[in-house]
C-alpha cells in the first residue's frame, strides 16, 4: 500500500534524516531510445517525443533522436507518417483515427534501426466534469472529478499546465536604450505583470477499477501552499485527461515508484520497467516508454486570490530594495556639487556589470529629472520569469 | 568469635548426645517483618527443638523478613540468610550462624567410604524411594548428602537413573537448560524446557554440579542406590550486574552436539542499549553472529542469507506472525515477561519445521508459585507492568505483564501535516502453570498485541496477534514423558480509509493457525535419548476482503477467496553417544502438506509463462477436498567430537521446507505484506544447510570461542515481476517467480562469560545471492544471473560489552559494523512526463556506505538490600553514541522536474534515553 509510505515519511521526519547523496560515478554506456507521447486518435495533434538515455552524471539534459521516420500504422496496414519539429518532436496534425482499429508506433531512427510498439486499442477519455478547489489549512488542494457512464474507462492519467500572475516588486515607468534614459510606454512594454507556466513534473494517476461505478471523484491533481506567489493574485491551471488500458496505468503506476514514490522505509525495489515498445532488430534491447492511443479531454479552472482566504505571498525577492542614482552629489557638509552623470548613467543604462533598471524619475513635476530611483532587474523586469504577453486564454 | 565456635561444638557434642533419637524433619511457619536475628532466633526455636549458635555483633544490622509455611529448617534458614552473605550449618539441632563461610556440619568428603557397610553418617537419613505417594525431596542445600532410591546396606553394581526438575527456589519456576554435569564420570544433561532432566549414573556417592543460566552455581550431594528422583532448588543470581552468561551452561559451548544454537538469558538482553532504552529481545538477535538486517528499525532479520519470513518466531510454542509493534522499533515482546531466546540457526531440532532459516524460541517465565511479585517500568514512549504470584501456593501460579505506549505526545510535536497522527500499541501476556500432581503439569499461555496508527485523520492502520496455547505435560516415569499441545495464533491487519467518500474502504487481511503437538522425550539408555512426536497445523487464511466504508462508497466489495491447508509432520530423532567424544544426533521428519478446498485453481500450460493467456482451465474443488499434496522428509544430523576438555569440533546438515510465503516487494517487510501458502502453482520452498564448527573453552570455561562455518542452499523461494501487485491479486501466482539461493559464510565468536568485564566479540564473513531461474516467468532480473540480496553483508563485526564497578554500577558499550547493503542504483537518466527519470543498473549491484553505530548505557540499581519494599533500578544510555547517519536507503526522486540523490537515515543523531524499574 502506497500509505504505509506515508507512515514511514512520519518516522523519516522525527527520527531520521533525508541527505543529498550523490552515489559513485557509475559510468555506463546505456544510450536507450525513450518515447514519450500520447497518439490522439481525435482532432488534436499528435506529437511523440523521441530522446535518448544520458549518464546520470550528465547535466545536459537533451539527447534528442533527430532524423527519424516516426508512423502511426492501424492494424490494417493504414500509415499515417509524423512530422519532424525539431528538439526530438514528431507530430501529426488530427489524425481522426478509427476507434473500432489498433494502431501502433514505427521508428525508424536515423542510424537504421526500427522500433514498433504493441497494437494499441483506442481508449478515449470521457469528459472531465469538473476541475475544483478546496480551501485547506495551508493551502489549495485541485482535484479533478470524472465519470464514465459506459463503465469501460477505469484507468485515469492527469497532467496539467498552470499559469498565474507574477508582480514585479517595483513597477519601472522608464528604460534605458543603450545611450540614455527613456520613458516606457506602459501599455506596451509594462515589466511589471507577467504570466508565468509551469507544467505538471508528476505522474497524475487514478482509478475506478475497484469501484462499482467509473466514477472517479476528487482525484488530487496539485496542492498549492499559502505563501505561493502562484495564488497571489490570479491562477489558472489547464488540466488535460487521459484514458489508459489497464496495462499502460502498470507501466505508468511503476514508474511513479520508481521514480517518485521512495524514501520511505517500505520502499519498492527499483527495477527496470517494460513498456510496449520493442527493437524489432535486438528484442533485448531495452526500449523506455508506452504509447496509447485515444482521445484527450481537458478543462480549465482560474482562482482569483479574492476567492481565498487572506493569506500573503512569500515575496521571492525580498532582498530588493531601491538605489537612488543622482546626477549631482553634495558631500555631506559641503555646498560643491559632484557631477556624477556618467556614473549613474552607467548603472542605470547597462554598462555597469550588475546593472539596475530605471523605476523612478527624481526632481520637480515639470523639471528635467536630477536622477532616477532603480533597482536590479530581478526586482524590476518580471519577463525574467515568465512573459508579459497576456496569455489568449486569460480571462 | 572462638569463644562461641567452642561453645558450639561443645553445645554441638552435648545436644547429640541427649538428643541422638530425634531425627525426623520437623516442619516450622513463620512471619516475620524486619525482625532482628533475636526475634528469628526464638521465633524458631520456640517453634522447633533447635538451636541457635550465632555471633551477636555480626548479625546487628540484618533485618529478616520471612514468611513460610510447613516447611523444613532448611529452607527457613534459606530464604531467611538468602543473599545476604550469612549462612549456616545444621548439625542435628543445632544451627550455625555465620558470616561469608559455612560451617561444615557433616564430616569430610571420604571421611566415610561409599563401600562401607556402615550407612552413612548424616543427618538427614530420609528414606526416599521410588514409592509414588512419596513426596520427591527438593534439594536445597550443597552440604547435605542426598539418598536417592531404595537404600541397601551395600551399593549394588551398574546404573541408575535419576530425574528430576530443577526449579527456581525464589519462584519454583523451571530452570531451562541448565546443566548438571558429574565430574568422576565425565557425564552431563542439561534440564529441558520444563526443567526437568534424566541422568544415568553408577550407583554409589557422586556430587552433581548444578549450572543454570542466571542461577548461582552449586553442588549437591548424592547417594544412588536405585533409580530414584531429585528436584534441585537452584538460588537466583540476584544481583544481575554480577555476571553475564550467554551459555546456559559453560560447558555447553564445547559439549553439546548442536551448531548454530545460541540462548540468551533476559538479564543480557536487558544489558543492551536500544534506541528507546526498552529492552528488545529481537534487536540482541541482530548482535549475533550469522544474522542480519536490511536495516535499522525493520521488523524482519536474516538468518544466514534467508529471507525474513524464514524465521520461525514461537513465543512458549505460539508463533507470533508480526514480532514488532511501530513499524519494527519495538518487539512486540515484553522484557518483563521474557525468560530467555534461544536461536537455532544451523542444528534445528526435529520437532521444529516450516521455516527455512531459522526457529527463535522466545520462553516466558513462570509465574511465582510462592510469593506475589511484580515489576513496572517506565520509559520515554511506554511503560510496562507485571504481576505474578501464586494462585494455589506451589501448585498454581500465574503471571501477567502489559506494556502500552503513550507516543501521541511526540507525534503531536510534529509539522502541521501530521500533527493529528495517532500512534499506539499494548501487548498483553497471562500465562497460568498448573501442577496437578508429580506427574502431570498443565501451562496455558495467551498473548494478544495490537497496534494502531491513524495518519491525519485519513487513512487508520491496525494490526494485531492473538495466541493462546495449552500444554499439558506428562510424565509416564522416569525415561518418558510426553508434552501435548494445543492452540490458535491469529494475526490480521485492518486498513480503513473514510477521507474520500467514493472511495472510502475497509481492507482485511486474517491469518489464523490451529496447531496441535504431541513431543515425546524417551531417555532409552545412557547413550540413547529418543524424541519423536507429530506435529499438525491447520491453516486459514483470508488473503484480502475490500469492502465499501460509508453509504457514499462506491467501493466494489472484493475477497480474495479464503486459503486452508493442513500441514502435518511426524518425527523421530536420536542422540546417540556413541563414545564419551563422539555424540550424534540425528533425525528424521517427514511432512505432509495438503492444500485445501474450497478454492478455484488455475492450470497452466507447462513451459510457458504463468499468464492469463496460458491458462488451460480452471477447476473448482470443494471445502475441505484435498487440492494437492507435497510430501517430503527434513533431515537432521549433527555430531559432535570431544577433542580434549576444552575443544570440541561439530558437524550438521539439516533439510528444511516451507508452506507458508509472505508476500513483499518492498525491500523491508512492511506491516501490510500478506501470506500465502503453496498451492499446485506455488511450490514449497526448500532449504539446505551444511555447517562445520570448532569449540573451545579457556580460562577455567569463562571464555568461550568458535568458529562455524556454513554454506546452504535455498530453492523456490519467492521474488516478484516488477510493479507486482500482491494485495487483492487473485491470481498471485502470475506475478511471483521462483527463485533459488546460496549463501555461504563463516563466524567467528569469542565470548566471556564471567568476571566484572563480560560481553562477546562477533565477526561473520557472509555472502548470499539469489538467482531467478524458474523458466516459466517470462521475465528474469538480472537476465537470471546470481545478484546480491538486500541483507547481503559481507563483513560483520559486533562488540557487546558490560563492565560492572560495583554491584550497583555498570556500564555497557555496543559496537556494530557492516558492509553497507546492496542497493540498485540508477545508471542512465532520461526525461518523461516533464521530469527527469532514471533507468536502473541491474539489481543490487552497488552498496550503500558502511554502517557503524556505538550505544552506551548506565545501568544503575538501587540498593541491595534483600528485605524492602521495592527495589529499583535506573537506565541511562545513548543510542548511536557518534550520532553517525547510517544509510538506511539510498534513493533517486525527482523533486520539481529535477532527480536528485538522497540518503535516508534513521536514528541519526545520539539517541538519549532514560528508563526507570521497579520490583515489587
Amino acid at each position: 500500500m502506497d500509505m504505509w509510505k506515508k507512515v514511514g515519511f512520519i518516522l523519516v521526519i522525527f527520527m531520521s534524516c533525508k541527505k543529498p547523496y550523490n552515489p559513485p560515478i557509475v559510468a555506463s554506456n546505456t544510450n536507450y531510445l525513450v518515447v514519450e507521447g500520447v497518439v490522439n486518435s481525435g482532432a488534436d495533434s499528435t506529437i511523440i517525443k523521441l530522446s535518448r538515455t544520458i549518464n546520470i552524471s550528465q547535466t545536459v539534459n537533451v539527447a534528442a533522436e533527430l532524423h527519424a521516420q516516426v508512423s502511426v500504422e492501424s492494424d490494417q496496414n493504414a500509415s499515417y507518417p509524423l512530422q519532424e519539429n525539431g528538439g526530438g518532436n514528431y507530430v501529426s496534425a488530427g489524425l481522426n483515427l478509427d476507434n473500432s482499429r489498433k494502431y501502433r508506433l514505427d521508428i525508424k531512427t536515423a542510424n537504421g534501426k526500427l522500433y514498433q510498439s504493441d497494437f494499441v486499442a483506442v481508449v478515449n477519455s470521457p469528459a472531465i466534469d469538473s476541475i475544483n478547489f478546496q480551501v485547506e489549512a495551508n493551502g489549495v488542494n485541485i482535484y479533478a472529478n470524472t465519470h464514465d457512464p459506459k463503465n469501460n474507462t477505469r484507468y485515469y492519467r492527469w497532467d496539467y499546465q498552470e499559469t498565474w500572475v507574477i508582480r514585479s516588486n517595483f513597477t519601472s515607468y522608464f528604460k534605458s536604450n543603450g545611450d540614455t534614459v527613456l520613458g516606457r510606454d506602459l501599455s506596451t512594454d509594462d515589466i511589471s505583470v507577467c504570466w508565468q507556466n509551469h507544467t505538471s513534473s508528476t505522474i497524475i494517476l487514478g482509478s475506478s477499477a475497484k469501484l462499482s461505478n467509473d466514477v472517479i471523484f476528487n482525484n488530487p491533481i496539485t496542492f498549492i501552499g499559502s505563501t505561493s506567489e502562484r495564488i497571489g493574485s490570479k491562477y489558472s491551471i489547464l488540466v488535460k485527461q487521459y484514458a489508459l488500458t489497464g496495462d499502460a496505468f502498470a507501466f505508468w503506476q511503476n514508474l511513479k515508484k520508481t521514480s517518485e514514490q521512495l524514501g520511505s522505509i517500505f520502499d519498492a525495489e527499483p527495477s527496470q520497467i517494460s513498456g510496449n515498445i520493442h527493437s524489432v532488430s535486438n528484442p533485448s534491447e531495452p526500449v523506455i516508454g508506452y504509447i496509447s492511443v485515444g482521445s484527450v479531454s481537458s478543462q480549465r479552472l482560474f482562482i482569483a486570490n479574492q476567492q481565498l482566504p487572506a493569506w500573503l505571498p512569500t515575496n521571492p525577492y525580498p532582498e530588493c530594495k531601491l538605489d537612488t542614482f543622482l546626477y549631482v552629489y553634495y558631500s555631506p557638509g559641503s555646498k560643491t556639487p559632484v557631477n556624477q552623470v556618467n556614473e549613474s548613467l552607467n548603472y542605470l543604462i547597462g554598462h555597469d556589470p550588475d546593472p539596475s533598471i530605471p523605476v523612478l524619475a527624481i526632481g520637480r513635476p515639470g523639471s528635467p529629472p536630477i536622477g532616477y530611483t532603480g533597482s536590479s532587474p530581478m526586482c524590476v523586469d518580471c519577463t525574467l520569469r515568465g512573459s508579459n504577453k497576456k496569455p489568449a486564454f486569460w480571462k | 568469635m572462638r569463644k562461641i565456635y567452642l561453645l558450639g561444638f561443645c553445645c554441638l557434642f552435648f545436644l547429640q548426645m541427649a538428643l541422638a533419637q530425634q531425627s525426623a524433619v520437623k516442619l516450622i511457619s513463620a512471619n516475620l517483618q524486619q525482625a532482628t536475628i533475636a526475634q528469628f532466633v526464638s521465633d524458631i526455636e520456640s517453634k522447633s527443638s533447635y538451636h541457635f549458635f550465632y555471633d551477636v555483633t555480626q548479625f546487628d544490622s540484618l533485618k529478616i523478613t520471612l514468611q513460610v509455611v510447613d516447611k523444613p529448617i532448611e529452607t527457613v534458614l534459606d530464604m531467611a540468610f538468602k543473599n545476604t552473605g550469612f549462612n549456616y550449618s545444621i548439625a542435628d539441632n543445632a544451627v550455625f550462624l555465620t558470616k561469608g563461610r559455612a560451617l561444615r556440619a557433616d564430616l569430610a568428603v571420604g571421611y566415610t567410604t561409599i563401600t562401607s557397610a556402615q550407612p552413612a553418617q548424616t543427618n538427614t537419613v530420609v528414606d526416599y524411594t521410588d514409592d509414588k505417594d512419596k513426596k520427591v525431596p527438593d534439594a536445597t542445600t550443597e552440604n547435605k548428602l542426598y539418598e536417592i532410591g531404595t537404600r541397601t546396606n551395600s551399593i549394588k553394581e551398574g546404573k541408575a537413573l535419576l530425574s528430576g526438575y530443577i526449579r527456581n527456589i525464589k519462584s519454583g519456576e523451571a530452570v531451562v537448560g541448565a546443566s548438571i554435569y558429574v565430574a568422576s564420570t565425565k557425564t552431563g544433561v542439561a534440564s529441558d524446557a520444563f526443567g526437568y532432566f534424566t541422568l544415568s549414573l553408577p550407583r554409589g556417592r557422586h556430587t552433581l554440579n548444578i549450572r543454570g543460566l542466571g542461577m548461582k552455581d552449586t553442588r549437591r550431594q548424592i547417594i544412588l542406590y536405585s533409580d530414584g528422583k531429585l528436584n534441585i532448588e537452584l538460588q537466583e543470581q540476584v544481583n544481575s550486574l554480577k555476571e553475564v552468561k550467554i551459555s546456559a551452561d559453560k560447558v555447553a559451548n564445547v559439549r553439546s552436539v548442536e551448531l548454530g544454537v545460541t540462548r540468551m538469558d533476559i538479564k543480557n538482553i536487558k544489558q543492551i542499549p536500544t534506541a528507546f532504552g526498552e529492552a528488545d529481545v529481537l534487536k540482541v538477535v541482530l548482535t549475533l553472529p550469522g544474522v542480519t538486517s536490511v536495516g535499522e528499525a525493520t521488523t524482519g532479520f536474516n538468518v544466514r542469507g534467508g529471507a525474513a519470513d524464514e524465521n520461525l518466531i514461537l513465543l512458549d510454542g505460539s508463533t507470533i506472525y508480526n514480532p514488532a509493534h511501530f513499524f519494527g522499533f519495538f518487539a512486540a515482546f515484553n522484557p518483563d515477561i521474557v525468560k530467555d531466546i534461544e536461536l537455532y540457526k544451523s542444528s534445528i531440532p526435529e520437532k521444529f519445521g516450516g521455516r527455512l532459516s531459522s526457529v527463535l524460541d522466545i520462553t516466558n517465565r513462570e509465574g511465582n508459585k510462592k510469593i506475589f511479585t511484580g515489576s513496572a517500568g517506565i520509559g520515554l514512549l511506554t511503560s510496562r507492568l507485571n504481576v505474578e504470584g501464586p494462585i494455589i501456593k506451589n501448585k498454581t501460579s500465574f503471571i501477567f505483564g502489559g506494556r502500552t505506549t503513550y507516543s501521541d505526545w511526540l507525534l503531536h510535536l510534529l509539522p502541521e501535516a501530521y500533527k493529528h497522527s495517532s500512534a499506539s500499541f499494548y501487548d498483553l501476556n497471562l500465562d497460568i502453570t498448573h501442577q496437578i500432581n508429580d506427574k502431570n503439569n498443565l501451562y496455558l499461555s495467551s498473548y494478544l498485541s495490537k497496534d494502531k496508527f491513524k495518519l491525519n485523520s485519513d487513512t487508520a492502520y491496525s494490526y494485531s496477534n492473538k495466541s493462546l496455547i495449552l500444554k499439558w505435560k506428562h510424565n509416564f516415569n522416569n525415561k518418558l514423558y510426553s508434552v501435548i499441545s494445543g492452540g490458535t495464533d491469529n494475526y490480521q491487519y485492518d486498513i480503513n480509509s473514510t477521507d474520500n467518500p467514493i472511495n472510502a474502504f475497509d481492507l482485511a487481511f486474517h491469518i489464523n493457525q490451529s496447531t496441535f503437538k504431541t513431543d515425546f522425550t524417551y531417555y532409552v539408555s545412557n547413550k540413547h535419548t529418543l524424541s519423536f512426536g507429530v506435529n499438525s497445523i491447520l491453516y486459514h487464511i483470508d488473503p484480502g476482503t475490500f469492502e465499501p466504508d460509508g453509504v457514499k462508497s462506491l467501493v466494489l466489495p472484493q475477497v480474495v477467496a479464503r486459503e486452508q491447508a493442513l500441514e502435518s509432520a511426524i518425527y523421530l530423532g536420536d542422540k546417540y553417544d556413541i563414545t564419551p567424544e563422539l555424540t550424534i544426533s540425528a533425525g528424521i521428519r517427514y511432512n505432509i502438506y495438503n492444500y485445501l478446498g474450497a478454492q478455484t485453481i488455475d492450470r497452466y500450460a507447462p513451459n510457458l509463462p504463468r499468464q492469463p493467456v496460458n491458462v488451460l482451465d480452471s477447476t473448482s474443488y470443494a471445502g475441505g477436498k484435498v487440492i494437492n499434496t507435497y510430501a517430503a522428509p527434513d533431515f537432521r544430523i549433527s555430531a559432535r567430537y570431544i577433542l580434549n576438555d576444552n575443544l570440541s569440533v561439530k558437524a550438521g546438515y539439516n533439510t528444511l521446507h516451507q508452506y507458508i510465503h509472505l508476500l513483499s516487494n518492498s525491500t523491508s517487510i512492511s506491516p501490510t505484506d500478506i501470506y500465502k501458502l503453496s498451492d499446485p502453482n506455488i511450490k514449497p520452498e526448500h532449504g539446505d544447510q551444511i555447517s562445520l564448527g570448532f569449540f573451545k573453552n579457556a580460562a577455567a570455561n569463562t571464555i568461550e570461542m568458535s568458529v562455524e562455518v556454513y554454506y546452504k542452499r535455498l530453492r523456490d523461494y519467492l521474488d516478484y515481476r516488477s510493479g507486482a501487485v500482491l494485495l487483492l491479486n487473485q491470481h498471485i501466482e502470475q506475478d511471483v517467480i521462483n527463485t533459488q539461493g546460496k549463501a555461504y559464510g563463516a563466524e567467528f565468536l569469542i565470548k566471556k562469560t564471567a568476571g566484572k568485564l563480560n560481553g562477546w566479540i562477533s565477526y561473520t564473513y557472509s555472502r548470499t545471492f539469489l538467482r531467478q531461474d524458474d523458466p516459466n516467468a517470462g521475465e528474469f532480473i538480472n537476465e537470471g544471473k546470481y545478484y546480491p540480496a538486500n541483507y547481503d553483508k559481507p563483513n560483520s563485526f559486533n562488540f557487546t560489552g558490560n563492565y560492572r564497578f560495583t554491584h550497583r554500577y555498570s556500564v555497557s558499550l555496543d559496537i556494530a559494523y557492516s558492509t553497507g547493503r546492496p542497493i540498485t542504483l540508477p545508471i542512465a537518466k532520461y526525461d518523461y512526463a516533464g521530469s527527469e527519470r532514471v533507468f536502473y543498473s541491474d539489481r543490487n549491484a552497488y552498496r550503500i556506505p558502511d554502517y557503524f553505530r556505538s550505544d552506551f548505557s548506565i545501568n544503575i540499581e538501587g540498593n541491595h538490600r534483600v528485605h524492602q519494599l521495592t527495589h529499583n533500578s535506573w537506565s541511562i544510555g545513548v543510542y548511536n553514541l557518534t550520532g553517525r547517519q547510517n544509510a538506511y536507503s539510498t534513493f533517486f526522486t525527482e523533486q520539481s522536474g529535477v532527480i536528485s540523490g538522497y540518503k535516508l537515515s534513521i536514528f541519526a543523531s545520539p539517541i538519549p534515553y532514560i528508563n526507570y524499574n521497579i520490583r515489587f
